[in-house]
């Protein structure tokens, strides 16, 4: 339990920090505020649109899956660098085999243009 | 230190949120969030089980739960936006034909 | 004091237990996606933090990596992507099942109350210390799951990655521009 004590120190400083910036900018900054203040910054040009009522790109779905995908593949990847040396050559073929499947979406996804952002 | 039981208890209390949620919204997403919320109870489960047990089978198979939870999610919000697409709702209630 | 220092590891148990549980009926409660995509979020961590706490570090790293950083990120995009604000959510929250709510509540209970009365059968703990051994020599968690995944469970893992597969190859065949029905707008795109 007392190895998670730098994590503790760590986290309590990352949520103070930012709590703390902001109520002393809230303290000391002089506030006029207006509604044409809140909106989007579009280069000086009157915003057409707000985030909310426009909708995103089909391609981000896309680009989504395939992060969570490899994101899972990681998960695999460091428990096997860690044991490395004592699976020697078996557990390289074992993930060779599972990198070559995971390599098929990978070429699949690159032939469907599926990662080009036309 | 806690005891097992307690963990089986937090996982059971987490699970069934999880299921009343798949059963009440109607959100076709939030219930796919309710989904993930009883997947994690589930691992919550297994782990409880496995620190029980002194068995590292519970952990293996919550990094398969995980996995697997990924991959649901990934087809389930594929499925939203099909939904989306077709019926322009994302009304779970609304998805009751076989052919769109 | 003493009673802080004694009972740590209680006390860290139900301050997380009832944020998870919180956060939980969040995802229930709050009709807005994006809320209650973050509060499932917070749920995500603190389930985390409890992993940790019943020695699975591995898990609890992984539970923040895939859950808080992956799945949520696609949780966002899709709710960003089918824009709900448009889709009135006061019409879309409860469906005509949630009377089975009800009988879902009274399970609840049922199964609190056997959890509770039979919890002796499970009642103890360990002490982690297998969690992290491998063959007598005692090293890290990751390590012990390392060296079980990838000799025991090698099936299931050679095959979670064809569930993966059909993961990625789904989304690309959902995502398809040349489905005929395109979601207009694309307003995200520069």
């Amino acid at each position: 339990m007392e190895h998670y004590v730098p994590i503790l120190v760590f986290s309590v400083v990352a949520i103070t920090i930012p709590i703390l910036l902001l109520l002393v900018t809230k303290v000391i900054r002089a506030g006029s505020p207006d509604p044409i203040k809140a909106e989007p910054y579009e280069c000086g040009v009157e915003p057409t649109s707000f985030a909310l009522d426009t909708r995103f790109s089909i391609r981000y779905y896309v680009i989504a899956v395939l992060f969570v995908v490899f994101d899972v593949e990681t998960i695999f990847l460091f428990p096997w660098a860690v044991s490395f040396d004592r699976l020697a050559l078996f557990g390289f073929v074992e993930m060779v085999i599972f990198l070559a499947i995971l390599l098929v979406g990978y070429v699949y996804a690159w032939k469907r243009g599926a990662l080009e952002w036309a | 230190m806690i005891d097992a039981t307690h963990y089986v208890v937090l996982s059971l209390i987490l699970f069934c949120l999880g299921l009343i949620g798949v059963m009440v919204r109607r959100n076709f997403i939030t219930v796919l969030m309710s989904l993930e919320l009883m997947f994690n109870a589930v691992n919550l489960n297994l782990i409880a089980f496995s620190f029980r047990l002194s068995d590292l089978a519970g952990q293996v198979l919550a990094i398969f739960v995980i996995t697997v939870a990924a991959a649901e999610a990934a087809i389930g919000l594929g499925l939203i936006i099909a939904l989306v697409r077709l019926k322009d709702t994302v009304a779970l209630d609304e998805a009751d034909v076989m052919r769109g | 004091m003493d009673f802080l220092v004694v009972n740590f590891a209680e006390i860290l148990f139900y301050c997380l237990a009832v944020l998870t549980v919180a956060g939980g009926i969040g995802v229930l409660v709050f009709k807005s996606p994006v809320h209650a995509a973050l509060s499932l979020l917070f749920t995500f961590v603190m389930v985390a933090a409890l992993f940790l706490l019943l020695h699975a570090e591995l898990l609890g790293a992984v539970q923040v990596l895939v859950y808080g950083g992956g799945i949520m990120v696609l949780f966002l995009f899709v709710i960003m992507l089918v824009n709900v604000k448009t889709l009135a959510p006061e019409q879309a929250f409860l469906s005509r099942l949630a009377p089975l709510a009800v009988v879902a509540g009274v399970l609840l209970g049922v199964l609190i109350a056997f959890a509770l009365i039979f919890g002796v059968l499970v009642s103890g703990h360990g002490d982690g210390t297998a969690l992290r051994t491998v063959g007598g020599a005692e090293i890290g968690n990751t390590e012990a799951i390392g060296a079980v995944l990838y000799t025991t469970y090698l099936v299931p893992f050679e095959i979670v990655s064809v569930v993966l597969l059909v993961a990625m190859i789904g989304a690309i065949v959902f995502g398809r521009r040349s489905a005929g029905l395109e979601i207009e707008g694309g307003g995200g795109e520069s």
